[in-house]
């Protein structure tokens, strides 16, 4: 592959690719061409024109004001809803009470025993470690919470998401209407969930509950219907062959053969769950995402990571042991049930143990108060790295010059763009990457986010996501490639990113608040932070799943490794770094949402006000702008190809 | 190519009900496919010029043939000439477009659901290239899925498995999972499944296709085992030449959707239809499939001694043996009965492919 000097280039694929491009760069050109100058005679104005808006504050706070004085009243709250919210409250409370009453030490036993039943005996010691820490930093009663939320929440989870991926995987039609549904809440922010929920439910676990359900269910529905169909058909076709009533051949072969779809369903829906979960304590979920909120808002780091750690052992146990049955062999019959007799009945012991030696609580002594000497570090950081190390400065001034060079430019810069042009560029980029459709569907919701009357502060959020999505994607391509080329350094690397890929997202502003404070800054740190395992991880895997034939074959033409890179992997890899691209800026555009909370403004910060202030208009909008922007960026950056799964 | 083909039973009855009665079956996918057999003008274009005028494939184009009882009949073809597709039609696996099929004299495309579940679980079973097991489940329990559909007890099922699996050889393994066996071990399990149901008719869908060629061997012994130890009917698919001579009693030779030949091997080998069966069957070592009824002089030896003494139904390669042995041209005798001689000269001109040439003469 060597390059030779020919005067006249030759054409070759990526030359016609090129093409394309330009083919429909140019029609854009001549659309625009016309169309530009219209709007713009008619609008002219930097920022989006007044009078393209309809400002909906009115009909949704009346809206919001009907739904609360009707609440007790109006039959469709009183039969349909207010059941719902009961049997949710009732269920939550049930399942906390019997996790009080199993006590401290019937719980732990009984996780480590199903850990050890599903996944072996280090992951069970892990698990029961992990329960015992959650105890011995003070969070236990908070832990309980969540995890009986959870426990509601994912099974319900589970029962919706099983139903639609049924009906999804069994009926052509149901797939073709659910699949672009269940794809594009895939891509949304979890803050866009709460609005919707709240003005229904009002804030209460009830509709905590029902947010995460809502976020949850999707993966569970699209796995199923995947496992499904990608069942074996001449397994299926040999069962048909024998006779089997279609009911047979579901209960019978489709189902088990989509055993391991469905395991990681579960897996994913009680990862989602709990990220989603941790962050419904803006809207009443109570819990250790509570203790964080709280902490954080007063910008207590110490306390913050009392809470935040027992989150991530929760979210690394959960992981590791869903993730364990997934991958195990099927249970072994009988004796495998006769197991299961024996855990429970040791828990029941423990349980009933612990009870009578009086030990439900766990004990006062034995809490280890993290809070404080975590804080006095913090106060020590801020005092020492803050600013004014010599040569390489401190981390607020990194953060102010961050805010001052790269986030503020960039957002003055597409604030002062007129708004004509930002459609263009989208349109243009969208169509480039992807097809006429995605530029369509990028551009009307750009458009709505005018429409509705947000077009500053979402294009504040907007220079956020694009100031984390260059971070993330220089430093995720290096590490991805360097992982790519070396298999000691991947060793390294992957216990880290598996750790990292499950924390739910909430936990990210602990540490970026503790070292950057609070700001626009930190809310991008923390977004670097939690896309970055992705895109390295997509990244390496790409790199990694080039035609070993291809690569062999530069490698003896004599290509240098930097040939081999550019000229071999880089190409080929391609679809696997847009992949990236597109999974980084869906997983930035959620943490940067979620910066609200620790001052990132914009967005984010709009829909905490709405919440705080019960002025439910200002949010509602604000959530309806996070979708838009959710769905612009998604399908701007989205391939051909519709990816398989997300990384979270 | 070592073939063995081992001496033919005598043609069964004609005049009984034929197991499969096949008349004029066509499958077309596509659109309006219901329209392209009932049309002459469509029906008569070869494959590549109907898909450019219609968008449709025809898979099997106007197919008929009987299938009698007890014989193994073979349809060979090579890749997209349509012959998984016609097995499948059979038990309507894949719905025809239009023709007849019979089975037992009884109409297989009026079969209502129930009827058509009947006949899939009693009838007729399948063994598929891939297998088709269910990985969950142990060796047992997926010989034991057909009865298990069919709704026997559990205690009956797993009995009568278990004398299936004992017939393919696979003694020992009944807990193991599909996973953990080798293709051959797997496709015995396939075979068994089929067996337990203990069907009229056995349907193999390029069976051996998956397996390393000693592998592939074995079973087909095992095959031709099964069919001398238990008579069953059996309708056998494969691209494998070799393999159709050695398992088919006859065999239908299928090229596009529709069959260029049927007949006996001997009569496939010794009388290709046309150029593409004669291309096909090239390089078939003929002194092993052709028998010294085609190749003897006809006419009584005169005397009562009979030297050499061959079955009609010997092959080639036998009484080359013995004319090699003895000298001398030898007789082939049926019911005590001198029916002609074979001496060098006949042998080497069937072993050369002569002999039609000098017939023709």
């Amino acid at each position: 592959m060597a390059t030779v000097t020919a005067p006249v280039p030759r054409i070759a694929l990526p030359g016609v690719l090129k093409h394309r491009a330009v083919h429909k760069l140019l029609l854009l050109a001549l659309a625009a061409a016309v169309l530009v100058p219209l709007a713009n005679a008619r609008w002219a104005s930097g920022s989006w024109p007044d009078a393209l808006t309809v400002d909906l504050t009115d009909p949704l706070t009346r809206t919001s004001d009907w739904i609360i004085d009707n609440r007790d009243s109006h039959p469709l709250f009183l039969y349909f809803f207010g059941h719902v919210s009961n049997a949710v409250v009732l269920s939550v409370r049930a399942v906390y009470l019997v996790l009080l009453a199993a006590g401290w030490a019937g719980v732990t036993a009984f996780a480590g025993l199903v850990a050890w039943r599903v996944a072996g005996v280090r992951l069970a010691l892990g698990t029961a470690a992990a329960f015992l820490a959650c105890g011995l930093l003070g969070m236990w009663v908070p832990t309980m919470q969540t995890l009986a939320l959870m426990v509601v929440a994912v099974l319900a989870s589970v029962v919706v998401g099983a139903v639609l991926g049924l009906a999804a995987g069994l009926s052509d039609r149901m797939d073709r209407i659910l699949r672009p549904v269940l794809d594009t809440m895939q891509v949304l922010p979890a803050f866009a969930y709460l609005l919707p929920v709240v003005l229904v439910f009002g804030i209460g676990v009830p509709a905590a509950v029902l947010a995460t359900v809502v976020y949850a269910a999707p993966p569970m529905a699209r796995l199923t219907s995947l496992g499904l169909r990608g069942a074996d058909k001449e397994v299926l076709e040999a069962v048909e062959s024998l006779g089997s009533t279609a009911r047979q051949r579901l209960l019978t072969a489709r189902i088990p053969l989509a055993r391991k779809e469905l395991l990681l369903g579960l897996n994913q829906t009680i990862m989602m769950a709990l990220s989603m979960a941790v962050i419904a304590s803006v809207i009443g979920a109570g819990g250790l995402g509570d203790r964080v909120y709280q902490a954080l808002a007063s910008v207590d780091v110490g306390a913050a990571l009392a809470a935040g750690i027992p989150i991530v052992l929760l979210a690394v146990v959960l992981d590791r042991v869903t993730g364990a049955a997934g991958d195990g062999t099927p249970g072994a019959g009988r004796s495998g049930r006769a197991q299961w007799a024996y855990a429970l009945g040791a828990t029941l012991v423990v349980a009933v143990a612990a009870r009578l030696l009086g030990r439900l609580d766990w004990p006062d002594a034995w809490v280890l108060n993290i809070a404080e000497p975590v804080n006095r570090a913090v106060d020590w950081m801020t005092a020492h790295l803050y600013s004014g190390v010599p040569v390489v400065g401190g981390t607020a001034d990194w953060a102010g010059h961050f805010t001052t060079w790269v986030l503020d430019p960039v957002r003055d810069g597409l604030q002062g763009l007129p708004w004509w042009s930002v459609l263009l560029i989208v349109a243009a980029l969208a169509w480039v990457i992807g097809t006429w459709q995605t530029a369509l569907t990028a551009v009307l919701a750009m458009a709505t986010i005018g429409v509705l009357g947000v077009w500053k502060p979402s294009l504040d959020t907007l220079s956020q996501v694009l100031a984390a999505v260059a971070v993330t994607l220089v430093l995720g391509f290096a590490i991805g490639i360097t992982a790519a080329r070396s298999d000691r350094f991947e060793r390294l690397l992957r216990p880290v990113l598996d750790v990292f890929q499950t924390m739910p997202q909430f936990v990210y502003l602990i540490p970026v608040v503790a070292l950057f404070g609070v700001g626009r800054a930190p809310a991008v740190a923390a977004a670097v932070v939690y896309a970055l395992p992705a895109v390295v991880r997509i990244t390496t895997q790409g790199l990694r799943q080039v035609d070993q034939a291809a690569m062999e074959s530069a490698r003896s033409l004599g290509a240098t490794s930097g040939q081999q890179i550019r000229q071999v992997q880089l190409p080929l890899a391609r679809p696997a770094l847009l992949l990236a691209v597109n999974q980084g800026v869906v997983l930035v555009l959620a943490v940067v949402i979620i910066g609200g909370l620790v001052g990132g403004g914009a967005l984010g910060y709009d829909v905490v006000f709405g919440l705080a202030q019960g002025d439910l208009a200002t949010g509602l909008v604000a959530g309806a702008a996070i979708v838009c922007l959710g769905l612009m960026l998604d399908r701007v950056t989205q391939p051909t190809e519709r990816r398989a799964k997300k990384g979270a | 190519m070592a073939l063995t083909v081992p001496t033919r039973k005598p043609p069964t009855d004609d005049s009984a009900t034929p197991v499969f009665a096949v008349d004029g079956l066509w499958k077309v996918f596509g659109p309006k496919a219901d329209t392209v057999p009932g049309d002459p003008e469509l029906a008569s274009l070869p494959a590549a010029e109907l898909r450019a005028r219609t968008g449709c494939t025809a898979a099997v184009q106007d197919v008929s043939f009987d299938v009698r009882k007890g014989e193994v009949f073979v349809v060979m073809g090579l890749s997209g000439s349509g012959k998984s597709t016609l097995v499948r039609c059979l038990t309507r696996l894949i719905e025809p477009t239009a023709g007849n099929i019979a089975i037992d004299g009884e109409d297989v495309r009026a079969m209502d659901k129930s009827r058509l579940r009947e006949l899939r679980r009693h009838r007729a079973a399948m063994v598929f290239q891939h297998f088709g097991l269910l990985p969950h489940r142990t060796v047992l329990d997926n010989v034991a899925y057909g009865l298990e559909i069919q709704g026997v007890g559990r205690a009956e099922r797993r009995e009568r498995a278990q004398q299936v699996v004992k017939k393919v050889g696979l003694e020992g393994m009944e807990q193991r999972r599909p996973g953990q066996l080798s293709g051959g071990q797997r496709q015995r399990v396939g075979l068994a499944r089929a067996l337990a149901a203990d069907p009229e008719v056995l349907l193999f869908d390029e069976p051996f296709s998956a397996l390393d060629p000693l592998i592939r061997r074995d079973m087909q012994e095992e095959v031709v085992r099964l069919h001398r130890e238990e008579g069953r009917t059996m309708v056998f698919i494969t691209h494998d030449l070799s393999e159709a001579l050695k398992l088919g009693d006859r065999i239908a030779l299928m090229r596009d959707g529709r069959v260029v030949q049927l007949g006996t091997p001997e009569e496939i080998v010794g009388s290709p239809a046309d150029d593409y069966v004669r291309e096909f069957v090239r390089d078939v070592p003929r002194e092993q499939v052709m028998t010294v009824r085609t190749a003897m002089r006809p006419g009584d030896c005169g005397g009562t001694d009979h030297p050499g003494a061959l079955a009609a139904d010997a092959v080639v390669a036998e009484a080359i043996k013995v004319v090699a042995r003895s000298h001398k041209p030898a007789c082939v005798v049926e019911d005590g009965r001198c029916l002609g001689v074979v001496d060098h000269e006949r042998l080497l001109d069937i072993v050369a492919g002569t002999e039609l040439r000098k017939e023709a003469v």
